[in-house]
């Protein structure tokens, strides 16, 4: 990417430390069926034989186990009990129902619902001057798209990471290593989105950025009151990346994906495990990154045409699209990087040498007052 | 009923699952809920037409009842004429 653009600060970078980083700083193991580090995300057999991923993270998910399973009386603590349940249900119902009940769920024979790239709405062409730093604001979290945030800064541009009262990036308590790898720099602005004098400061921002990064689902946008397409169709070059699980549009647009799940959506576990008979995740969260780095290219692409544009870009397609393009490129490598992996369980993730910090990692909402002048707090 | 059952309104489009619930009568847009849609709709009542919002749980004060909106409607929920409330939404951690 950074040879395609001539942007050297992205040419030091290589893809294998952004896709292993926070695995190697973290002391990740490779765990098979369990992903890596916290462990929150499993993959279960289910009675018709296949694979049923399933990630419990929160406390207010696990209370929707009993309707997954029809089961009022599901110890929904107890992993074994969890298991149990799988095995005894077919994969494509728990996968139907739990993305219905808002779980972030997957098979690990199910086709992507969305492309991996998708242009969703196009506005008018901005000229910009060589000289113009572009204004890059990340409203995203956790990793894809601060990632993305992370390589616009590293080319260059200004990135202001935007948070929001109710739902700060919740990386900055539970992992700060990686939360400071990929937004330093970044200035930080933090915003109440239920108070319309804030959510108008902020709409009027998005109107003079360049870049807009967001992963919310298509409908929280929506119950906010921002228009993605409408300010795309408005806002001349303004390029808007929705980073998505599974798709911006229709059904699956309301379904939930993390990076771990959506590696199993994107068949990443089921070509692993034709080659090597273990199951098991492939990589740290690996949509992520991959995600993150396909936003980066596509929005850098977007910025230099002019061409104002929101573009979807759906995690486990591209996971799916990363293994096909990989295949295609050379399939004895990356058989060959598969098998390793899944006849590696229990041995530590590859060692990625530890990038340093290049600036300062600002407070949460540090920068409100420079960014959103308009709201002076008392 | 089991946890899991997905349940119509008779007065709108919405739809629910149930996350929980006891012995008491669902209702949407003031009318009881029930697996199949009827053949004729309900009336909307008027006291109960603030809407429901897709993937927002709803419960009750005593946290009996737990209702998924999986289909918005202009109805809103209640059991045995009390209105369910917004269950508020908790952010993703950091990792999985």
């Amino acid at each position: 990417m950074g040879r395609d653009h001539q942007v050297p600060a992205l040419c030091a970078l290589d893809g294998a430390s952004l896709m292993g980083e926070r695995g190697s700083n973290g002391g990740y193991r490779i765990s098979g069926p369990v992903s890596a580090g916290l462990g929150g995300s499993r993959l279960m057999p289910t009675r018709d034989g296949g694979w049923f991923a399933l990630t419990l993270i929160r406390d207010i998910d696990r209370e929707l186990l009993p309707a997954l399973f029809g089961d009022p009386d599901l110890d929904i603590r107890n992993a074994d009990a969890i298991a149990a349940a799988v095995a005894r249900h077919d994969c494509a119902r728990l996968v139907e129902t739990g993305r219905a009940l808002g779980l972030p769920v997957a098979s690990a024979d199910e086709k992507p619902a969305a492309p991996p790239i998708e242009v969703l709405a196009r506005g008018p062409h901005r000229e910009r001057p060589t000289s113009h730093r572009p204004l890059v604001l990340d409203l995203s979290a956790i990793w894809a798209g601060p990632l993305a945030g992370h390589l616009f800064w590293q080319a260059g541009m200004e990135v202001v990471k935007v948070e929001s009262l109710s739902r700060p990036d919740l990386i900055r308590r539970d992992d700060p290593t990686t939360f400071d790898l990929i937004n330093q720099g970044k200035a930080n602005v933090l915003v109440d989105l239920t108070d319309e004098t804030e959510k108008a400061a902020l709409i009027a921002l998005i109107r003079r950025a360049d870049v807009v990064i967001e992963s919310s689902r298509p409908r929280a946008l929506r119950h906010l009151g921002v228009d993605a397409d409408a300010l795309v169709r408005d806002v001349p070059g303004l390029v808007w990346l929705s980073i998505t699980g599974h798709g911006a549009t229709g059904d699956a647009a309301n379904w939930v994906g993390i990076g771990n799940d959506c590696g199993v959506a994107g068949g990443l576990s089921r070509a692993m495990a034709a080659l090597t008979g273990e199951m098991g995740y492939v990589g740290d969260a690996i949509a992520d990154p991959l995600t993150g780095i396909t936003a980066a290219r596509e929005g850098l692409a977007a910025l230099r045409s002019g061409v104002a544009q929101r573009i979807g870009l759906s995690m486990s397609a591209i996971s799916a699209m990363a293994l096909a393009e990989e295949r295609q490129h050379d399939r004895a490598a990356i058989d060959a990087e598969l098998r390793a992996w899944g006849t590696s369980a229990g041995a530590p993730f590859p060692l990625v040498q530890r990038r340093p910090l290049q600036a300062e990692v600002r407070e949460i909402g540090a920068d409100t007052a420079r960014y959103l002048p308009e709201l002076v707090r008392c | 009923m089991k946890p899991g059952t997905r349940l119509k309104s008779a007065a709108c489009d919405t739809e629910v699952m149930v996350i929980r619930c006891a012995d008491g009568q669902i209702e949407c847009g003031g009318a009881p809920m029930g697996e199949a849609k009827p053949a004729e709709a309900a009336p909307l009542s008027a006291d109960f037409s603030a809407g429901t919002l897709m993937g927002k749980r709803y419960v009750d004060a005593d946290g009996k009842y737990e209702l998924l909106c999986v289909k918005p409607g202009k109805g809103s929920l209640s059991v045995d004429g009390v209105a369910l409330v917004v269950k508020d939404a908790k952010p993703l951690p950091a990792s999985d």
